[in-house]
């Protein structure tokens, strides 16, 4: 056992529901996705990780370690939480900064430090303004910030990409790249294959608690391909969006499920990720936010595992 | 054990506490709760009541404040301190920081004690102050008056607020459990024959000060101990409360969305 995350048929109860269910997995150095649906795990796992649960089953290290109650390994990681609530009348440089000081890290230090994780991910424009007011992109930024600004070895993202916008996912993507590159680890959730296999082919498969494939998942992709993939788009005007997304030849489907709302369904996720950013900068539509329904994934995810 | 690391981190969580208590919505309830004796004594004086003196204030003061104000504004903070990061999904920024589960609760526990100080103490002053003026009387005529009732205020704050801090680790809709102690068994507790006000924070409170106010609910109160070894009994139910909210915390998984 020397992987980034060792877990050997580790199982989570939450009453009578099962979150993680024998749960076997080697995760090794660099950039490593966790994809599955809502329910499938995800967040379960992370939690054990984090030693904010404490599995029923089985052994779950993490570099090398047991991480419940494990004060020490905490100096080791940084973890995003999927959810999105901040301290909301801190600013965002006081944020990191407090979250830095608990680290032990001097109070002049951490404000250099908390300076620097904003500027890369891109906030350095907000850093003096209260987290409440920030949108939702920016939240994940601040959540990134916070998490790699102490210098961890892992960085653990529950879902990073939820909700931000095709520019700020452009940032969070290229700032974990970075991270990678640069010799630290990453274990990223999301239920979007597409938005992480623009930074690694090493992918594991969760789903109902358990791993049903890892690797490098170009087989898989293909089957996953012949499923419309849906996308959810915030905009102020949905009927606009759609007309000028209608050119793409892979599109297959729209639907305005609410009045700011448009919901695509397209054949080549990775081609319509790839040129969305374009076609609003051309057509001047304010997108607020991106979001995939993971019904196409599930879908995918039961056609697997029979 | 690196010292300086260590008080950095009490700060920290101890300043973010204080603030989060001071500076969230809530503090308008609570400090206009905290006020009720300012504005009571500045409305007796305002109306020129004639019988307005310090054993009036006392008389007042030690149903409404000990009562009443005391009790509210220690359940609405000492609750808030962990379940409200458990329910609003802030917990986890603090849990994947190298500090433990009861330094964490210890030091939260300091900072609602700093919070809720800084609400209760001076409008309680205030009002002295006013009582005072109005009979034309120096600030310190009636000292060991304000003593007694800042004696209380510590110590009902530290009780209170340790007892309230571990039934909000032991369930899940702390207010509600709170409420109960704190609005039914502590009122009902002192009518009860034998020793069981004994098992009530308030028999303690009410110890302390019937050794400096001897008029109105505390009027023949014949305390069967010294104020001294009464607080002594509070501030060790202060730690052990604390110390039990640690343990417990200690062993709390934090599930909140599980994906």
């Amino acid at each position: 056992m020397n992987g980034v995350v060792e877990a050997a048929g580790v199982s989570k109860w939450y009453g009578e529901v099962l979150g993680l269910n024998a749960f076997t997995a080697s995760f090794g150095q660099g950039i490593t996705g966790l994809v599955g649906p809502n329910g499938a795990g995800k967040s379960t796992l992370f939690k054990l990780l984090i030693g904010q649960l404490r599995s029923d089953q089985g052994n779950i290290t993490l570099l090398g370690e047991n991480p419940w109650n494990n004060v020490p390994l905490k100096r080791r990681l940084g973890y995003c939480p999927e959810q999105n609530q901040l301290y909301g009348w801190l600013t965002g440089q006081q944020f990191v900064e407090v979250l830095l000081r608990l680290d032990g890290m001097p109070a002049a230090k951490a404000r250099v430090e908390a300076t620097a994780a904003l500027k890369v991910v891109g906030l350095s424009n907000a850093a003096h303004r209260p987290t409440r007011g920030y949108s939702r992109g920016m939240r994940q930024r601040a959540k990134l910030a916070q998490a790699l600004a102490h210098h961890p070895e892992i960085l653990i993202l529950d879902e990073p990409l939820s909700g931000a916008d095709p520019a700020g996912r452009v940032h969070i993507l290229r700032t974990i790249s970075d991270f990678a590159r640069d010799g630290g680890h990453v274990l990223m959730s999301t239920h979007v294959l597409y938005e992480i296999e623009r930074i690694t082919n090493n992918i594991v498969l969760i789903h109902n608690g358990k791993a049903i494939a890892a690797g490098n998942i170009h087989a898989i992709r293909a089957l996953i391909d012949e499923h419309p993939h849906a996308v959810r788009i915030d905009t102020a005007k949905p009927r606009q969006l759609a007309q000028a997304l209608a050119r793409m030849d892979h599109v297959v489907s729209f639907e305005f499920p609410a009045s700011d709302t448009l919901v695509v369904r397209t054949r080549q996720p990775d081609a319509f990720y790839r040129e969305l950013p374009q076609i609003v900068s051309d057509t001047k539509l304010e997108v607020h936010g991106l979001e995939s329904p993971d019904d196409s994934l599930d879908a995918v995810f039961r056609y697997l595992v029979g | 054990m690196d010292w300086t690391e260590s008080f950095r981190k009490a700060w920290v969580v101890t300043d973010l506490t204080s603030r989060y208590l001071l500076a969230t919505r809530r503090v308008i309830a609570t400090a206009l709760l905290a006020a009720v004796p300012l504005i009571l004594t500045l409305s007796l004086a305002a109306a020129r009541v004639a019988i307005f003196d310090i054993s009036l204030f006392q008389i007042l003061m030690i149903p409404l404040f000990l009562q009443v104000v005391l009790i509210f504004v220690t359940l609405v903070n000492a609750t808030a301190l962990i379940r409200e990061e458990i329910d609003d999904n802030t917990l986890p920024f603090l849990l994947t920081r190298p500090i433990s589960k009861p330094a964490l609760v210890t030091y939260k526990y300091v900072g609602y004690l700093i919070a809720v100080l800084v609400l209760l103490v001076p409008p309680l002053i205030l009002a002295y102050g006013v009582t005072e003026a109005y009979r034309g009387l120096g600030f310190t005529t009636d000292l060991d008056v304000l003593w007694g009732f800042l004696a209380t205020t510590v110590l009902g704050s530290a009780a209170y607020g340790a007892l309230f801090l571990f039934i909000s680790v032991l369930i899940r809709r702390p207010l509600a459990g709170g409420l109960l102690i704190g609005f039914v068994w502590e009122s009902v507790v002192g009518s009860i024959p034998g020793d069981v006000p004994k098992l009530s924070v308030i028999h303690y409170l009410r110890t302390i000060l019937s050794h400096v106010v001897a008029i109105g609910p505390l009027n023949g109160y014949a305390p069967d101990l010294s104020a001294g070894v009464a607080a002594g009994i509070l501030i060790a139910f202060s730690i052990a409360m604390v110390i039990l909210s640690a343990f417990v915390f200690q062993q709390m998984e934090f599930r909140q969305k599980a994906g």
